[in-house]
């Protein structure tokens, strides 16, 4: 791919635009992060968590119709897949950058597809978003991996844009079909 | 012993050459199923996963899926997940609690220690005649040793501790709590499960002692991963103390540990998890604990090893349990079970989950190059032209291991060699080669001398 092809801007645009509603900037917005990831701009991606960003994505259980509850692993208390904080999201980055981390050399290409996207809840410190998302993975010759899911998301305003201040994954697997999640969500 | 040579002319340890074949042939795989499989102890969970009375999980026993119960009677049950009728899996849950299972095609009903006591139309379909007794999910023989439940269906393999032999310390070490109390470990809720490109034995021998593969896991060194606040992935790293750096072999059964033995006893704790005081207190105190009940082999660090066939396990605060269930021979699937000590305070379960969910399983900052290499391993082992070629386990070939060794406490059995070595998976694919083909495995013959 060429530079010019991508190429991002480093906002969102709606943010410059005072009549954007606040859906259209919170599209905008987990459009971004994608690119950026997809672009291989990880520095950039952890400028738009917060601090105290909480990044997690539970086992998923065959269970019987009447414990629900009990599809997802808990938060906390069980295993997870992801299970981050901002430092090790951190630490996850520097890995990648390297060229010694196999699973991830060479980077694989990947695409993020944010859809369904719908605020649930919005007050002045907290938004709640609502999505699901496919993450198609392709690395090496052969290799294809297609992550299909839910997301909840809580973003925290800031003065033009937004932070993730937490971020949670449902993916529709119960079993790993793939050897290795070494991509971010 | 085979008379299809299936098996066969495959492993020459003497010379340090395996077949490729092992990991990409299918008639291979399949008699492995059951020369191997068939005919081994295998692990199936942990007592923590069922607590209560009536609680089960779903597990496998080689490629068969399992039901692990506690009966009603408080006894542990491994139940072969196939109706007796029509051969549907009667549980479909991953886990949970019943006193029964029914079957959804025909409704034939089971106990949950396996008896069937449910029939319909018994007496007008079947005159009464049919015997429920004969017709139970089919049972597994169990062992539960130190919490960690073991099962097979063969009636002939030896009894659990026989087939273990001087293995048997180092699994029930691994199974206790830092401060050295037995069956001292529980499971965090939630079995790690993904489907790796690779035929088993790659993760197998890798976990059974090389100690060559250093630059797989570059990066995370790099990065730094335990809480002690230094690089590296271990928190043994902290420790400046001397050791020997042992592969501690059990020829007779193929099992295999990666130790350290400390140079001197009773050492002092070196901080291993600065980066918390309340956890680092925690292991501090558990280390003299640990030394008083241990004895003469408080000086061992358990680093962790393997069960023949398919158990492996990494110990030394990266509590955790693989098994490597066979799919096909480029296919494995990887079950993870990580452990926290049972009585530790809860901020030492915290610290050790959140450090073992970022070491293991294909998340895992350390093993996602692990299942990588094993991946393209496998590539190189189809490959044709590559066949002709054996696969090299030569590093330090020769009389270097030595039996009942640093220590005669060690065990009889044990047969150890000393730093960076292949003489783990010499032993493993020795054993593998005694049970494919029923020839006696040439570093037996030599004890045998």
């Amino acid at each position: 791919m060429s530079a010019q092809v991508t190429e991002t801007v480093g906002r969102p645009a709606a943010s410059y635009s005072s009549g954007a509603t606040l859906k259209q900037r919170v599209e905008d917005f987990l459009a971004l992060e994608g690119e950026l990831l997809d672009e291989r701009k990880f520095d950039a991606w952890l400028d738009l968590l917060d601090e105290d960003v909480h990044y997690w994505m539970p086992l998923v259980r065959n269970f019987e119709f009447s414990r629900p509850q009990d599809e997802y692993s808990e938060q906390g208390v069980g295993a997870a897949w992801f299970d981050e904080g901002k430092a090790t999201l951190r630490q996850r980055v520097m890995q990648i950058q390297g060229g010694d981390h196999w699973a991830e050399e060479p980077l694989s290409r990947t695409t993020h597809i944010t859809t369904n996207i719908r605020i649930v809840e919005a007050t002045d410190t907290e938004i709640t978003v609502k999505s699901r998302f496919l993450l198609y993975v392709n690395r090496r010759e052969e290799e294809v991996r297609i992550f299909v899911g839910k997301r909840i998301d809580v973003l925290r305003p800031t003065e033009n844009n937004f932070l993730l201040k937490k971020r949670s994954i449902f993916l529709d697997q119960t079993k790993m079909l793939f050897k290795n999640l070494s991509n971010f969500f | 012993m085979t008379t299809d040579g299936i098996g066969a002319g495959l492993i020459n340890t003497g010379s340090g050459l395996v077949d490729r074949a092992i990991f990409s042939d299918q008639s291979i795989f399949d008699r492995e199923m059951e020369a191997v499989f068939d005919k081994s102890w295998l692990f199936v969970g942990h007592e923590s996963q069922i607590r209560n009375n009536g609680d089960y999980f779903l597990s496998q026993l080689g490629r068969d899926q399992v039901v692990v119960t506690r009966d009603n009677s408080g006894k542990v049950n491994v139940l072969l997940n196939v109706c007796t009728h029509r051969g549907m899996p009667v549980c479909r849950y991953d886990r949970g609690n019943a006193k029964m299972f029914t079957c959804p095609y025909h409704g034939w009903t089971f106990a949950n220690n396996g008896d069937l006591t449910g029939v319909p139309l018994r007496t007008e379909g079947y005159g009464g005649n049919l015997d429920r007794a004969k017709w139970g999910l089919i049972k597994a023989r169990v062992v539960c040793y130190y919490g960690s439940i073991w099962a097979t269906f063969d009636e002939a393999v030896p009894e659990f501790e026989d087939f273990l032999g001087d293995m048997a310390f180092w699994l029930r070490e691994f199974l206790m709590s830092p401060d050295g109390e037995d069956d001292g470990i529980e499971v965090v809720d939630g079995i790690l499960k993904c489907e790796i490109p690779s035929n088993w034995k790659f993760g197998v021998e890798n976990a059974a002692g090389d100690l060559y593969h250093d630059v797989s896991h570059k990066s995370v060194q790099r990065v730094g991963l335990s809480l002690s606040k230094l690089r590296g992935r271990h928190t043994w790293d902290a420790d400046p103390a001397t050791f020997k750096l042992l592969n501690i072999t059990f020829p007779a059964g193929g099992h295999a540990v990666r130790g350290n033995l400390y140079d001197f006893a009773n050492r002092e704790y070196q901080s291993q998890w600065a980066a918390i005081p309340e956890v680092d207190e925690y292991f501090r105190e558990a280390h003299y604990t640990r030394q008083k009940r241990l004895v003469e082999k408080e000086r061992l660090l358990n680093r962790g090893g393997v069960v023949f066939p398919n158990f492996i396990y990494n110990a030394a605060n990266r509590t955790s349990i693989t098994t490597l269930i066979p799919r096909a021979a480029g296919r494995t699937e990887i079950w993870k079970w990580v452990f926290v000590p049972k009585n530790a305070p809860q901020a030492v379960k915290d610290a050790m989950r959140h450090y073992l969910l970022r070491y293991t399983g294909p998340a895992g900052m350390v093993e996602q190059d692990d299942f990588e290499n094993w991946g393209s391993a496998q590539l190189g082992a189809e490959s044709i032209l590559a066949r002709r070629l054996p696969m090299n386990y030569q590093l330090r070939l020769g009389d270097y291991a030595k039996w009942a060794w640093p220590e005669p406490w060690i065990g009889a059995g044990a047969l150890v060699d000393e730093g960076v070595s292949e003489h783990a998976q010499r032993v493993f694919y020795d054993r593998w080669s005694e049970m494919m083909t029923g020839e006696p495995q040439t570093v037996r013959q030599e004890a045998a001398e």
